[in-house]
């Protein structure tokens, strides 16, 4: 393989992302039910799976909207079989079908899981590249309702398990300077779009895309960077381009270069290696088609998010071309190639980080858990990242994805377990359980929040909005947009809702007892903005009924400003407030 | 060492036969179906520590330890299915990782890495040696 597909497709490109999408997507609300992974990890099986549908069923967990049942990593043979994907006949040995079937004569939704790479994560060879149809067509004989897709071992970009070199794919060489008409054009004189790139030593390298899978970097803004020269023409013709420019394959310094003027992409490959990342070399001419006057010419590589896009879309166009069904695209390659800006394209759903855990349970293990850490496995971390994400959600776009719930695992408390499911409710986030449900009974602390209607309701809301922070006791200007990590705060969250009603959360993201500030129907109103259903209605209201959905308790105040009194470490509270005249 | 190699040592010193142990660990939950498939090829250090943590776990019936020590290795994240067992048998001394920066510290566990025999021989009777109920069993990093 030389490299990546050349990119035909202008929908697929960084210019149109946030134009229409490639297929036609049914809206939907974010998915909910079992995955296999943060139970069992690779160690789950039939046996266990069909234990689960009975108690989903067994809980009414169905009724109360989860469907679909998912088979993660581990459930495959090692390698394919004659060009095919087959079941690990120890841990499944009925097969995928039998397994769809049971599920489905339960009443409920079937999903599997592959990888656009090579390989899975688990390092079974079996990933979905070059396979796309052949798996497609396979995937529809077994009935599937949903799919996960994962990013280990791919082949254009530097990700978990793949070649490091392949950043010579995701970044734009080191530039030093551009020439036409025999002028130079110094690369550090020219405009920068976003922060990713940098000047150093009069020249310009990180042209690229921030790589989110750590929680490093905000999601909010322009993620990537270009440089652009601005170049009068004297007449309209075809001109000579020259790139003076230095190769690495590390993040920051690849060998894949794009030209484009204004939106035409007139360049778009590998340029040849250079000595060193030290060593210039001039490229061959590219020609460049300039209008008379100004003209932006510019130097850039979108291709980290162009071609993980492209090997997203490959797979959705085969289920599609399989078959009529029905199926849920979940996107996981962890935020890597800041997905926000493009998965509304092809799928129902992006995950925004890497892992929530990374100590997953086994069979009578229940697994761990953290309420925070600085790396990307706990619930706050993912917490803070999709929460200032609200923009990049919706009905007919998709979701954000921070990542399947914890609750039940080891190393978080009730209280954690709680407002982990409020926080993911009022995000709109996908609700998929990973707990080993035999250990749940009706009734119990487990199932109680994770069955706790008036939080799914909220999840549920065909309004489809994602809550807004709308405020934070900590420092800032914009607390809907602003990356915090700092855990020591309170924060308000407001959710319009379908009725007219909103919800509003006060998360006590700290491990200490805080006092938690108020806000006025006007701050909400003020925040919230137009997505409020019959603002006037909340705004001029006499009286608001308030129930609290942790309790079920509701009153009906007259008071225009709502608060949580005292919360204890890690506690929240949830209300929905119903303008009533 | 192959993987077949490693799982005949583990199962001699342990005192189980080898007969049939592919299938006998996959039920028991401590080997997985590539361990059979790809039992001719070297065996990496990702493997090696996915088999010790999964033995230790399925077969010693040990609990996990938390794996906020282990942190400072700087691939560990690199590996979501593997992290874990990495963290446990970094942990517990069953295997060490390798500072790779000669004017400060940055450490490295090698997930693809292949050991010799011998290393490999020896984090088997680390494995074993371990009681139950223990902790942090020794800092082997300066090694």
């Amino acid at each position: 393989m030389s490299g990546p597909s050349p990119i035909d497709d202008h929908r697929l490109r960084f210019d149109d992302f946030d134009n229409s999408d490639i297929f036609s997507k049914k809206p939907r609300l974010p998915a909910m039910g079992w995955n296999s992974w943060n139970a069992f990890g690779s160690g789950n099986t039939e046996e266990l799976t069909k234990a689960m549908v009975l108690k989903i069923k067994e809980l009414g967990l169905d009724k109360l909207g989860y469907e679909y049942v998912v088979l993660d990593d581990g459930c495959y043979h090692p390698e394919r079989i004659d060009g095919h994907l087959k079941a690990d006949k120890v841990k499944f040995p009925s097969g995928f079908k039998a397994m769809a079937d049971f599920v489905h004569g339960s009443g409920l939704k079937f999903g599997m899981y592959n990888d656009i790479g090579t390989r899975l994560c688990s390092g079974a060879e079996v990933g979905i590249y070059g396979y796309e149809k052949t798996d497609c067509e396979d995937y529809f004989k077994w009935d599937i309702d949903f799919i996960k897709v994962d990013n280990c071992y791919y082949m254009w970009d530097n990700a978990t398990f793949a070649d490091p070199e392949n950043a010579k794919y995701s970044y734009a060489p080191v530039i030093k300077s551009i020439g036409i008409d025999g002028v130079t054009y110094d690369a550090a004189n020219a405009a920068i779009t976003g922060t990713r790139a940098e000047i150093k030593e009069d020249c310009v390298a990180f042209i690229g895309t921030f790589d989110g899978t750590a929680p490093d970097h905000s999601p909010v803004g322009l993620r990537s960077s270009e440089i652009i020269f601005e170049i009068n023409a004297s007449e309209d013709g075809i001109r000579d381009l020259f790139v003076t420019y230095a190769s690495d394959a590390v993040e920051g310094a690849g060998q894949w270069l794009q030209v484009a003027v204004g939106e035409k992409t007139c360049f778009d490959a590998l340029l040849a290696p250079t000595q060193s990342r030290e060593t210039f070399t001039v490229s061959p001419a590219i020609k460049v088609e300039l209008k008379k006057g100004a003209n932006k010419i510019r130097i850039m590589n979108h291709r980290r998010q162009e071609n993980t896009l492209h090997s997203y879309a490959e797979i959705r166009r085969e289920l599609e071309n399989a078959g009529g069904r029905d199926i849920v695209f979940s996107i996981c390659e962890w935020g890597k190639t800041q997905p926000q800006n493009w998965g509304h394209k092809v799928g129902d759903s992006w995950r925004i980080l890497n892992d929530i855990t990374f100590q997953v349970g086994s069979d009578g293990n229940h697994g761990t858990a953290a309420w925070e850490c600085d790396y990307t496995t706990s619930i706050t971390s993912q917490y803070n990242k999709a929460v200032i994400m609200d923009e990049f959600a919706g009905l007919g776009r998709g979701w954000n994805d921070p990542d399947m719930l914890v609750i039940g695992m080891d190393g978080i408390d009730n209280i954690m377990c709680r407002s982990h499911m409020a926080m993911w409710c009022m995000m709109n986030s996908p609700l998929m359980l990973g707990v080993d449900l035999r250990r749940v009974a009706k009734g119990d602390e487990i199932y109680n929040i994770i069955a706790n209607e008036d939080l799914i309701a909220l999840d549920r809301d065909p309004l489809g909005i994602q809550a807004k922070r709308i405020f934070t006791t900590y420092e800032c200007s914009e607390p809907d947009k602003e990356y915090i990590r700092d855990n020591n705060r309170i924060d308000i969250l407001a959710k319009p809702l379908n009725d007219g009603s909103i919800a509003l959360g006060f998360f006590n993201l700290s491990q200490e007892e805080k006092e938690v500030p108020s806000v006025s129907t006007d701050e909400i109103l003020n925040k919230t903005g137009g997505k409020t259903v019959n603002k006037d209605l909340f705004a001029n209201a006499k009286t608001y009924r308030i129930k609290d959905l942790y309790t079920g308790e509701a009153a009906e105040t007259e008071s225009r400003v709502f608060g949580a009194g005292t919360l204890a470490a890690c506690d929240s509270k949830v209300i929905r407030i119903t303008p009533v005249s | 060492m192959t993987t077949e190699v490693f799982i005949r040592e583990l199962c001699q010193k342990a005192g189980i036969p080898f007969a049939g142990v592919f299938e006998r660990g996959r039920k028991e939950g401590w080997l997985d179906a590539e361990d059979e498939v790809y039992k001719d090829t070297p065996i990496t250090r990702k493997n090696v520590a996915r088999i010790c943590h999964m033995y230790l776990l399925k077969a010693m019936k040990a609990s996990d330890l938390d794996i906020s020590g282990a942190g400072m290795l700087k691939d560990l994240y690199d590996c979501r299915v593997c992290a874990n067992h990495v963290a446990q048998v970094y942990l517990r001394g069953i295997m060490d990782a390798k500072n790779i920066r000669r004017d400060g510290e940055f450490w490295w566990f090698d997930l693809n890495g292949e050991d010799d025999d011998a290393y490999n021989s020896a984090a088997i009777d680390r494995l074993l040696l371990i009681h139950v109920g223990d902790h942090v069993h020794q800092d082997m990093s300066g090694s």
